[in-house]
């Protein structure tokens, strides 16, 4: 009964987004999109489903076993094609999917003034069910596709809403540009599931996720090595940890709930959870360890430092968020599982908090100086210690983008308009058979 | 041939033979395009019937064979005719364009009938033939020159290959028949864009015309005539080292096309990118491989067909069109934007479309044969769909277009949606095509197995 319970309450979590993006999504696509009362309605009895549904298997959880429980959903097309449609259901699971459905229901709330005649609402809640669908197939993933599917649908969702006011060019490149990265860790981590498969001729995600050094025994000392690092990476790229943090202050383009919900909340804080997943892996070897920590310390050092100088309240929040995410996967390379869990929960909380009431700060200090009958204190300076260029590292954030362009962008973009002069050229030798009187250039 | 085979085969031929006699008797402009739009919705329909009747058979039930996968590949054919007529806008309607469509989709689903060298080599050279035909204006001269050379040396290897093999297998010799096979795989290269030979097809999307273009490309004629006449008789040694080179090839093309600063270079080497992909897995030893790149094929096939179709509905609007501008207009088209992206994430193997399978099942064949080189295949799929994706960004977004002339015509915008809505559906539910194909695989791979002993 408590197993039946659980597994229907896991599936009608997911269910109840997958439908409401059909029931909005198609009449939009169509061309007769729905009322705003109409899905402010449909949005919220999704999320309520959802949220209870996870409610409900979570409470089944911890009636039952508690010990991790897999869902097998059967192959993609066949029963044993290699494609498993697994769920692995866990305490670390449900609580991340309940904690994700709850907080994009308020956003989802918030954003229903704040969008109030907008015209990308249906767009906005159509990216914003996808992405709590992404989410939901992240934390309860039990089979590497199923992973998949969910990290690339919360980095489309993520791209697409940075670049939701997509009448201004600075959006769009933006959005690019995070999409650009979120590519770079999609397929890092499409190539540790092939290669998982090639050397562990298996897809589930129990041998990494919950398995141990034991499960790990199948696979040689140099392959869970070079897996961990492809799934350090991909964690690196969606939680914007070095070298990959220029795309997060970029990412601020999109409308404040969404990025509430993304950069302060939950989206930045999807690597932390997969490689708390994959803390096994982590915990491998002292190269998987060390290199877990330093990504994590020097991102923790470099956000603490540039949000100090940002100059826009959003930037200052992200980059306050981002330093928290370096301490958690300091945290994690250490071991300190539950910490790093109880850590991500009370970040994304205050961050979600900070973001939402991020555009009423002038009115909310105004209102804090009438109560008080007197000004505040005068914006803080920065230190005259710090010295022009630490200020100015800071300010220009590391110089990251400048360095990208500089070193990685550009040379790129040369070596394709060389490549293609070349193509030009090689595609008319052939011709120069067919050629009159060798009028070929 | 059974009684009803035969009847569906004669509808499949009487439906674009009856624009092509339309024509021949003179109909032109509205009339021979409503001919066409009926025609090509009606033998889509036709197509797919056999192939829905399919979908209900259990995996392990009932033998596959070789014809199975011209099951899948007419429809797909008679699919690509109905999206080529449907979307093209009012503004480029070309009767002769509409015929040598029709021809193009005739001799497309002849090719999927049949394994006879003999036939096949004969389509090869018509559908050549047709695609010199759509650059004889004399504004499509350099791209006619570079059409003649390549094709031209494509067929001549094709028709010294087929020749050579069926000499050689005639007499029991097996290194004369292998340096046949090369040579069929080498017309395969050129005619398909695989490396050394990949910069003509980005060339005739830039200097000739898109439409024809995308006929020749889509339906990957050269992929069928590498299936059937090489792959099953091929050293796997010679096979490795055209799926190594194909698999450059599609790295090559999809970081090419990320930088294009011309849609329709861009349209050019995401083709390239794709169809060697597709010929890597179909080279590859090992089912997955070959279920994949099945997958792949068709799936590239619709999602390029319909971008580049789109890319060229918004020149009839906007003329030559640029990827380093941002042109706006979602707002006036939101369908085919929406449609675009769809199609764009189908080539990214996005999951929820079809090549989501596809791709995965063609890049652990890839990784199964070439542990490092196979991670290509991942790298080409990602730098794809960042390039298609790009082009949405471009073609759509980054600035408010209050050009009513943009708005899409009803047909157009259904035939974009429609094939979004393929790409998606297949995508969702890829149960029933990935049966049949995997089915139609064993066969193909147990016809290599009894070759190879």
């Amino acid at each position: 009964m408590i197993a039946q319970i659980l597994r229907c309450g896991v599936l009608l979590a997911l269910a109840a987004p997958a439908l409401f993006l059909a029931v909005l999504a198609l009449p939009s696509f169509l061309g007769w999109p729905w009322s705003e009362s109409r899905v402010g309605l449909l949005t919220r009895t999704a999320f309520l489903a959802s949220f209870g549904a996870v409610a409900a298997a979570g409470l089944a959880y911890a009636a039952g076993a508690r010990a991790p429980v897999i869902i097998h959903l059967g192959g993609w097309f066949s029963k044993d094609d290699g494609f498993s449609f697994d769920l692995l259901v866990d305490g670390w699971s449900l609580g991340f999917a309940a904690l994700s459905i709850g907080i994009c229901g308020v956003v989802s709330s918030f954003s229903f003034r704040y969008l109030h005649r907008e015209p990308g609402f249906n767009r906005y809640f159509v990216l914003l069910v996808c992405f709590v669908g992404g989410l939901l197939l992240v934390a309860l993933a039990g089979s590497v596709e199923v992973l998949f599917a969910g990290w690339e649908l919360l980095g489309l969702s993520s791209a697409l809403l940075v670049a939701f006011f997509h009448e201004r060019p600075a959006p769009v490149d933006n959005g690019f540009r995070v999409l650009a990265f979120y590519r770079i860790g999609d397929a890092c981590m499409l190539s540790a599931a092939v290669l998982l498969h090639h050397w562990a001729g298996s897809d589930s995600l129990s041998l990494l996720f919950s398995g141990g050094a034991s499960h790990l025994s199948r696979l040689g000392a140099d392959h869970v090595v070079a897996i961990a690092v492809l799934l350090i990476a991909a964690a690196a790229a969606k939680s914007a940890l070095l070298p990959f943090s220029t795309w997060l202050p970029r990412a601020m383009e999109g409308p404040t709930p969404s990025s509430a919900v993304y950069y302060g909340a939950l989206s930045i804080h999807a690597g932390c959870f997969l490689l708390l997943r994959a803390s096994a892996l982590v915990q491998y070897s002292a190269t998987t360890r060390g290199l877990t920590a330093a990504a994590g310390l020097a991102t923790a050092g470099y956000a603490a430092l540039s949000g100090r100088a940002q100059t826009d309240v959003k930037s200052k929040l992200c980059f306050a968020s981002l330093t928290q995410v370096g301490i958690i996967v300091v945290e994690i390379a250490l071991g300190w599982n539950t910490l790093a869990f109880l850590h991500m929960i009370g970040n994304i909380c205050l961050r979600l908090l900070q973001f939402l009431s991020a555009p009423n700060i002038l009115h909310d200090l105004h209102q804090l100086e009438n109560d008080l009958g007197g000004s505040l204190a005068a914006a803080e300076e920065p230190p005259a210690a710090w010295g022009g260029a630490l200020y100015l590292f800071a300010l220009e954030r590391g110089f990251l983008d400048g360095l990208l362009d500089r070193w990685l962008a550009e040379p790129l973009e040369r070596l394709a308009a060389a490549l293609e002069s070349l193509d030009r050229r090689l595609c008319r030798i052939p011709a120069v058979f067919f050629a009159r009187g060798g009028d070929v250039g | 041939m059974s009684a009803s085979r035969l009847l569906w085969t004669a509808a499949l031929a009487a439906l674009p033979g009856a624009v092509l006699a339309a024509y021949a008797l003179g109909a032109r402009g509205r009339r021979l395009y409503a001919l066409a739009a009926a025609a090509a919705g009606l033998l889509t329909v036709v197509a797919a019937a056999p192939l829905a009747l399919e979908f209900f058979r259990p995996m392990g039930s009932g033998p596959g064979n070789f014809f199975l996968l011209s099951t899948v590949l007419v429809p797909f054919a008679a699919l690509l005719w109905l999206m080529t007529v449907v979307t093209t806008p009012s503004a480029r309607l070309d009767d002769a364009g509409l015929a040598r469509t029709a021809a193009a989709c005739l001799l497309g689903m002849a090719a999927f009938l049949t394994a006879a060298p003999a036939a096949l080599v004969l389509i090869w050279i018509a559908t050549s033939a047709i695609l010199a035909a759509g650059h004889l204006e004399p504004r499509f001269e350099a791209a006619r020159r570079v059409i003649f050379s390549h094709l031209g040396l494509s067929t001549i290897l094709l028709v010294a290959g087929a020749a050579l093999a069926a000499w050689a297998r005639g007499r029991g010799d097996a290194a004369p028949e292998q340096w046949g096979l090369a040579l069929i795989l080498s017309a395969v290269v050129v005619r398909k864009g695989i490396f050394p030979f990949h910069a003509w097809i980005p060339e005739i999307f830039d200097q000739g015309r898109i439409g024809p273009a995308v006929l020749f490309n889509a339906p990957q004629l050269g992929a069928y005539a590498a299936l059937v006449l090489a792959v099953p008789y091929a050293n796997p040694a010679l096979l490795k080292t055209a799926a190594g080179l194909a698999l450059v090839t599609a790295v090559y093309g999809s970081f090419m096309a990320l930088y294009q600063a011309d849609a329709r270079r861009a349209c050019g080497y995401l083709f390239v990118s794709q169809s060697a992909l597709v010929i890597a897995g179909l080279e590859l030893p090992g089912r997955g491989a070959l279920v994949g790149a099945l997958l792949l094929w068709v799936c590239s096939g619709v999602a390029l067909a319909g971008l580049s179709r789109a890319v060229l509905a918004l020149e009839a609007r906007r003329g030559r069109l640029r990827l380093d501008v941002r042109h706006g207009g979602y707002e006036r088209m939101p369908l085919l934007a929406v449609s675009f992206l769809i199609m764009g994430l189908a080539v990214a193997n996005f999951p929820g479309t079809l090549g989501f399978i596809g791709g995965e099942m063609l890049a652990r064949g890839a990784v199964n044969s070439f542990p490092g080189l196979g991670l290509f295949a991942v790298a080409a799929v990602a730098m794809s769909g960042l390039a298609a994706i790009r082009m949405y960004f471009s073609l759509f977004c980054g600035r408010k277009d209050s050009g009513a002339h943009l708005r899409m015509g009803r047909a157009e915008s259904l035939g974009f949606a429609a094939a979004a809505l393929v790409l998606l559906g297949f995508g969702l539910a890829p149960g029933g095509l990935t049966r049949v194909l995997s089915r139609a695989s064993a066969a193909l791979i147990s016809s290599r197995e009894v070759r190879s002993r």
